[in-house]
């Protein structure tokens, strides 16, 4: 290859990373940050609903740390979705466990049928919950059927509470959370396993010592990916809360939506849990596996 | 794997394993029961076997309209989504580049920004612009979410495929466009397919970020949505629940294993 | 009668003047009153455009076109043009963004508060011939400063609906909503001002409508204090009906409509209007408002007017179980009948019920519901 064949060549290299790289990044800059900058910009009153005077103000966000109303909220919502959270990775993690390390042929067909509900629609799992739930629905009426409970004896609070927000997102999501699991259960170096055979450690204190804190990444990924999306959820709530099943993604769309609508105070809310939630990546994106993508 | 698990505990986390199946798919098949039953309510006990439900969803054109426009949505979003997929995923691993961590971070960055935020940022967003909402603005929000699922199946499959090959084509004359159209894009193909069947299920099934910009129209998941608050068509929706439960679960299915097929062919 | 509009600026060339003598003349010389009526809408009809309405779900073409079949007879090529409006504030929100509806429609309350904004300008009554049906108590309570600012149309009260074979309720008072012997049967109605409204009558304060500081604190820590008790807070009429007919709720803030949809189902139920000391139910009445500057003032006045007819009455009535402001209407279901007292015309304000009226301090009471919800 002669010189100017060279030079041509790491031209044309130069010249189309930028080509290929620059629509999806507008795409993103004008459709993804653009918008986070608006509701940022809503929150500090820069922009208003409201005809009339308004400037930038920190007003918004005083109110919110200053009434501990909307922070008490936003805790609910986190230990609601903490408790799905872990107890759905506990559930996933032997089911991960099986698929990996049994040795079982049909692996991937298994893991297939395990994650293909997830796939499927979203509001038509939440219909069948609460088809199943109500005091009249599939569970009670069974119950009745059956003589285990009298008629007019419903168990009530199936539906209608947060304890039926809580089971009808975990069971939207174990699926899914099988997956990061699997993953790095599926990557563990089985050599490592059998020197400590091999070293007479039991299968218990080989679990403990190696696979465990092997597949921790995959645990943390897991349970970041239940914990992220849960922390705003506002559609399952609406469903099958009921009252007391109100989480803070619903104080969010009330505030933009129904009744008197607030902007500003629902703008404050909106970047808090995105600011929350960024930071939460952030700092546990150490502990995941890199990613494959650089 | 006798060092991971003894016949005892494999047979326990196998049974484990069967309960959670069945716990998974027991409200899929509860919904199918009684998408026959001819009750107006669902509850036991059941009341006789009824096809009615399918009949009426049939000409239900409400219900049939919002079908038709999330089909376009989703088809329409799952293209440019993929397009700009495959732009980002060919930049990822074929360039080398500083910035690297930042962008593919970036290029990531939807995968974790909650729903409810993100609808709003749209709807502050065009309401500031003054842009009306409807296709277009939901086009626009599905593209975003579901452009990182897309870069996250090309890339591995991009990387996959040797390099070699494109760099012989370009040595003998082919220019960048060409070597990526005759020999990558086939290479790849399975990835493409999977890639915009995940972007269409996704957009499809979309009801937050839709509920926000969607105006007037209603999508599919928007209808849904309104038929579990306003339960008066509740025997009908579950008919359409099972009708696309089902067809999903074919189509999830198939396709995988059908990638995994194709993939293993193009190996040879 | 002429037609010119006012606030409109049309200037009447030959052409039109022509026209119109013509159609006076001729209708006048074949049918009387309804060839001038005929005249009118030749003229109004050359208003351009379809016309704009913002209205609520239900009210549009959605809900069946009987509501304004009238309307649409007469002006076949002005078909209205439906934009869906969630609340009051959505509404406002929308005319502030830039779009631009002829007529809309607020409920009761919001009268003084649009009145008064300079959004809307009064109806001109003479061009609606089925005003002098309409019920005169909601007529007045659509005047602000004796102009006619809101047309009344679809009605019906707040009380409590409860089940008689599951509930004995210990007086006829709002204290029902918030009964510690029925935790976890009981709905409140998602609404930014009633429920601290109704705190405030159950208190007895001098006007729940417009609480002081103190007042609205206390209001709204009662209903924080008895939040435990609510099983669902409904926000559409449907999902009240079903969680009431699958017996998950047994007492909530209900409408006229939801009795009469549970008797249906062959429930036993009560509409209990409460009535200790001063507590009454609260009576709710939808006011069509006319947009200032709209350019098709002549068509909203039609459009209206079909509304209020007695034919369009009678469907609203059987077919949503609302009230209608037309008095000659009369609904095919006796229950329907009873429950509106609709042989009543002052069914809707005292001494039988309190009119829902202006909140001056709206934003203060919807913040503070916000935070109920929120606790």
């Amino acid at each position: 290859m002669g010189r100017g064949e060279g030079v041509l060549r790491r031209k044309r290299l130069s010249l189309t990373t930028p080509s290929l790289l620059g629509l999806p990044l507008a795409w993103l800059g004008v459709f993804f940050l653009l918008p986070i900058a608006f509701v940022a910009l809503y929150s500090f009153d820069v922009y208003s609903l409201n005809p009339g005077p308004h400037g930038f103000t920190f007003a918004g966000w005083q109110a919110m740390f200053h009434e501990p109303i909307y922070l008490r909220l936003f805790w609910k919502s986190v230990k609601m979705s903490l408790a799905v959270s872990a107890i759905i990775v506990l559930l996933a993690y032997p089911l991960a466990y099986y698929l990996a390390l049994s040795g079982t042929k049909r692996k991937y067909i298994l893991l297939l049928l395990l994650i293909a509900p997830f796939l499927t629609s979203y509001l038509l799992r939440v219909l069948a919950w609460k088809v199943i739930l109500g005091d009249q629905g599939v569970i009670n009426t069974f119950l009745f059927w059956t003589g285990i409970r009298a008629q007019g004896h419903p168990v009530s609070q199936l539906l209608y509470s947060q304890f039926a927000v809580m089971l009808v997102l975990g069971y939207i999501w174990l699926p899914f959370v099988a997956l990061p699991i699997f993953v790095s259960l599926e990557s563990l170096d089985r050599s490592l396993l059998e020197a400590a055979s091999d070293l007479g450690a039991s299968r218990l204190q080989a679990f403990r010592r190696v696979t465990l804190p092997l597949s921790l990444p995959g645990i943390f990924a897991a349970f970041l990916f239940v914990f992220i999306p849960t922390l705003g959820e506002f559609v399952t709530p609406s469903l099958v809360g009921g009252a007391s099943g109100y989480m803070y993604g619903n104080q969010i769309v009330d505030l933009f939506g129904t009744g008197f609508p607030d902007w500003e105070t629902g703008s404050v809310l909106a970047l808090f849990l995105l600011a929350v939630v960024a930071v939460l990546t952030i700092v546990f994106s150490r502990f995941l596996q890199p990613r494959t993508v650089s | 794997m006798d060092v991971a698990l003894s016949k005892n505990g494999a047979r326990v986390l196998r049974a484990f394993f069967v309960l959670v199946v069945v716990f998974l798919y027991a409200p899929i098949v509860i919904l199918l029961i009684f998408s026959f039953n001819k009750a107006q309510v669902p509850a036991f006990p059941l009341s006789g076997f009824t096809v009615q439900w399918y009949r009426d969803f049939f000409a239900n054109s409400d219900l049939r309209g919002a079908l038709e426009t999330s089909a376009i949505v989703a088809s329409l979003s799952s293209v440019g989504a993929v397009f700009l997929g495959i732009l980002a995923s060919i930049a990822l691993t074929r360039r080398s580049f500083r910035a690297k961590p930042l962008v593919s971070a970036l290029l990531l960055s939807p995968l974790v920004i909650p729903y409810v935020v993100f609808g709003i940022s749209l709807l502050l967003l065009f309401h500031t612009l003054g842009i009306g909402n409807g296709i277009p603005t939901v086009f626009v929000g599905h593209t975003v979410i579901t452009l990182p699922y897309t870069i996250l199946v090309l890339v591995p499959r991009l990387e996959q495929v040797d390099v070699a090959l494109e760099e012989a084509a370009f040595d003998l004359g082919a220019g960048r466009v060409r070597t990526f159209v005759l020999i990558t894009l086939p290479l790849i193909l399975p990835a493409i397919v999977s890639a915009l069947l995940i972007a269409f299920t996704t957009s499809f099934d979309e009801y937050a970020v839709a509920s926000f910009v969607i105006g007037t129209r209603v999508t599919f998941p928007i209808y849904l949505y309104s038929a579990l608050r306003f339960p008066s068509e509740l025997p009908q929706v579950i008919a359409v629940a099972v009708v696309v439960l089902v067809a999903s679960l074919i189509v999830i299915v198939g396709a995988e294993v059908g990638r995994r097929l194709a993939e293993r062919r193009l190996a040879d | 009668m002429d037609t010119e509009g006012r606030g409109t600026e049309r200037r009447f060339d030959r052409q039109t003047l022509l026209k119109l003598a013509a159609a006076a003349g001729g209708a006048g010389l074949v049918a009387g009153p309804t060839g001038v009526a005929e005249a009118m809408n030749a003229l109004s009809a050359a208003e351009s455009g379809r016309l704009q309405v913002l209205d609520w779900a239900g009210y549009g073409n959605d809900g069946g076109q009987a509501m304004f079949a009238q309307y649409v007879k007469q002006h076949p090529n002005n078909k209205p043009q439906f934009t869906y409006m969630t609340n009051e504030a959505d509404a406002l929100a929308k005319i502030h963004a830039g779009l631009k509806p002829d007529l809309f429609r607020p409920y009761v309350g919001w009268v003084k508060y649009f009145a008064t904004s300079g959004l809307v300008q009064p109806w001109d009554t003479s061009k609606i011939p089925n005003f002098k049906h309409l019920n005169p108590f909601m007529v007045k309570a659509g005047q602000y400063n004796g102009k006619q600012y809101g047309i009344p149309e679809d009605w019906g009260f707040d009380a409590i609906l409860y089940r008689s074979d599951k509930v004995q309720p210990k007086a006829k008072s709002w204290g029902l909503l918030y009964d510690e012997r029925y935790k976890g049967k009981i709905a409140w109605f998602d609404d930014p001002v009633e429920n601290l409204t109704i705190a405030g009558l159950l208190f007895g304060f001098p006007d729940p409508w417009n609480q002081t500081d103190a007042q609205l604190k206390q209001s709204q820590q009662f209903l924080i204090s008895k939040k435990h008790l609510v099983r669902t807070i409904w926000s559409s009429e449907t999902e009240l009906d079903q969680q009431f007919a699958s017996g998950d709720v047994w007492i909530a803030l209900a409408w006229p409509n939801d009795w009469v949809q549970m008797r249906a189902k062959k429930l036993p139920v009560v509409y209990m209007h409460p009535t200790v000391k001063k507590q009454r139910p609260i009576a709710w009445v939808g006011m069509f408002m006319l947009l200032n500057g709209t350019p098709r003032p002549d068509l909203a006045h039609a459009y209206v007017n079909g509304w209020s007819s007695k034919a369009s009455a009678k469907w609203l009535e059987d077919n949503y179980g609302y009230g209608h402001a037309n008095t000659q209407a009369r609904p095919a279901s006796s229950d329907l009948l009873r429950v509106l007292d609709l042989s009543n015309p002052k069914a809707v304000t005292l001494p039988n019920a309190y009119l829902d009226r202006d909140v001056p301090r709206r934003a203060d009471y919807a913040k503070l519901w916000e935070e109920v919800k929120a606790s």
